[in-house]
């Protein structure tokens, strides 16, 4: 029993160091500087900010052009 | 997104086909694999449901006993449907974010099988009436190395994809993601080694099993689904989240706060009091992150509710993320000992499971699923028709489910502090809301017929290519995906 509490204990704290560490690297990395850029990181030029990525089958606008064109 | 790659769009467009197009063999595995047990899930849940108000159905089939079908429910629908579900997400999110292809797509497909087989030896093995008896942990031991090791191989392309992106920010859905590659093996192994390994005896196992029981949905399934709505809401409307900030403290607070709240499980068991006070503390806590989450979810979406009526992945996604704030007050609230005076050891506490995890998890799951699948197999979807019958089901079904047993546990717990009340009064009030559970069930299963019929045709190769390309939406995307495509099938000639 007594090995187990050892193993638990050791296990929580370096976990515990392990997660104020990331937090630390993660704010030397800068991640939590210019924080409206890194909203905006998951759009690009084909996908931009603006722009529904999304529709039903067969709903799209450019499908109802080409549809037109059939 | 790296300087590089914002001063050159073609670069990207073609390294986005490209990830997509990494990630299919393995991605596909995991959201087919999830399918098939959500499937196999929601049938053990309707024999489960029927054996509780009709107590002879199926009675003579031993290994079809509610102690046993029971245990291959909720076992298939957390690891079978829930594990690879979220791994799917994982890997093609991570992809995607990261702007790297998937690493060791072999391996990884490799992976989906061992874990299906595990899932199947583990359910059999259950049915046989080998469970372990242990809450959530219920499958044989033998079954357990099965599933742990591709979630290894998962783990190190997770972090192989982090180390190598080409991106120089790290989105809030990679800090979920990444989080739960470190969270979930600790859980599990502490968990296995307190309970099944029996490293620790009495109400510490009992602690130990409900510590793992809650963080299973809190630290595995709400990340994974957290990071999926963190990126469908805002990629599909175009528009970035209402604040960042929130976001990161809704990570930060959901990393301190989540994973004490175990323990609310055990009011009024054999426990030194403050462990019980703990969790509930923990899990008042955890209003701090589900406000930000919600505020962030909720006021993204403002002014775009209209793209509901056309998106089927927003439709999906906010529908999951509307479920996991009503669903988060309620777990809060309900962790309260005068809150569970009441429904403590009643249908309550099985209505609020599957808010959670039907009501919240899934649909962001699917919502991961309707987006992703045309960008991985350049397929479309074959029916809109499917995809709405899909939705409706689960809305419907769901909130069916969850209002009748959250209802009659309030009133069956209000009964069961009555001494007056004859027990079996109790039992009978309560059949008619279990006919209804059972009809919720249906509705529910219903729609996964629905998604598993347009899953299938998706899946069939190059079956519906180009046919209705909902995923682009100008002529300039088509065409550069159409040169795309001849380009790497003249290659793969």
């Amino acid at each position: 029993m007594f090995y187990v509490f050892v193993f638990i204990w050791a296990f929580a704290i370096v976990a515990g160091i392990t997660m104020v560490w990331l937090l630390a690297w993660a704010i030397r990395q800068g991640e939590f500087k210019n924080l409206r850029a890194g909203a905006r990181s998951i759009f690009d030029e084909n996908e931009p900010e603006g722009k529904v990525t999304d529709y039903f089958p067969g709903e799209a606008p450019l499908m109802r052009q080409l549809e037109v064109r059939r | 997104m790296s300087a590089a790659v914002e001063t050159n769009p073609q670069v990207e467009v073609v390294s986005r086909i490209e990830v997509d197009r990494s990630a299919e063999g393995a991605v596909t595995i995991y959201w087919a694999s999830a399918l098939f047990w959500l499937t196999i899930a929601t049938i053990a849940g309707l024999i489960s449901s029927a054996k509780l108000h009709s107590p002879d159905f199926l009675g003579n089939i031993e290994w079809l006993t509610f102690g046993r079908i029971r245990p291959v429910h909720w076992d298939t629908a957390i690891y079978g449907f829930g594990g690879t579900a979220a791994s799917g997400t994982l890997l093609w999110l991570q992809a995607r974010l990261c702007q790297t292809r998937i690493p060791f797509p072999a391996l990884l497909i490799a992976g989906g099988v061992i874990f299906n087989v595990g899932i199947l030896l583990g359910s059999i093995g259950v049915l046989m009436g080998q469970s372990t008896g242990v809450e959530t942990l219920e499958l044989p031991l033998y079954a357990m190395p099965l599933l742990v090791i591709p979630y290894v191989f998962i783990v190190i392309a997770n972090f192989k994809m982090y180390f190598t992106r080409k991106t120089s920010h790290t989105y809030v859905s990679q800090w979920y993601l990444m989080a739960v590659t470190v969270w979930f093996p600790i859980l599990v192994l502490s968990a296995e080694a307190c309970t099944n390994l029996g490293a620790v005896d009495g109400v510490a196992q009992a602690i130990a099993n409900w510590w793992y029981g809650h963080n299973v949905v809190g630290l595995f399934a709400t990340p994974t689904g957290i990071a999926a709505a963190y990126y469908l809401i805002p990629k599909v409307i175009g528009k970035p989240i209402h604040s960042y900030h929130l976001s990161l403290l809704g990570f930060w607070s959901n990393a301190i706060f989540y994973n004490w709240a175990g323990t609310h499980h055990l009011t009024g068991g054999p426990l030194p009091a403050w462990t019980i006070t703990i969790g509930v503390v923990g899990s008042l806590m955890m209003f701090i992150p589900v406000i930000t989450i919600g505020i962030n979810h909720h006021m993204t979406m403002l002014g775009s509710f209209h793209h509901l009526k056309t998106s089927p992945t927003l439709r999906f996604a906010v529908m999951g993320s509307m479920i996991y704030t009503l669903s988060s007050f309620q777990g809060s609230l309900e962790s309260l000992r005068s809150h569970q005076e009441i429904t403590h050891f009643t249908h309550y506490t099985i209505g609020h499971v599957h808010f959670g995890m039907y009501g919240f998890f899934a649909p962001l799951m699917f919502a991961m699923m309707y987006y992703a699948m045309p960008r991985l197999t350049g397929n479309e979807w074959s029916s809109a028709r499917l995809i709405r019958i899909h939705f409706w089901c689960t809305l419907i079904g769901m909130l069916v489910y969850a209002i009748s047993m959250c209802y009659a546990g309030i009133r069956q717990g209000m009964m069961m502090n009555d001494p007056t009340a004859p027990f079996l009064d109790i039992v009978r009030f309560t059949v008619p809301f279990l006919w209804i559970r059972t009809l919720g069930g249906l509705i529910l299963f219903a729609g996964t017929i629905a998604f598993l019929i347009n899953f299938w045709r998706i899946v069939q190769p190059h079956r519906l290519r180009f046919v209705t390309p909902t995923l682009m939406t100008t002529e300039r995307d088509y065409n550069m995906l159409l040169n795309k495509e001849k380009e790497l099938e003249q290659n793969d000639k």
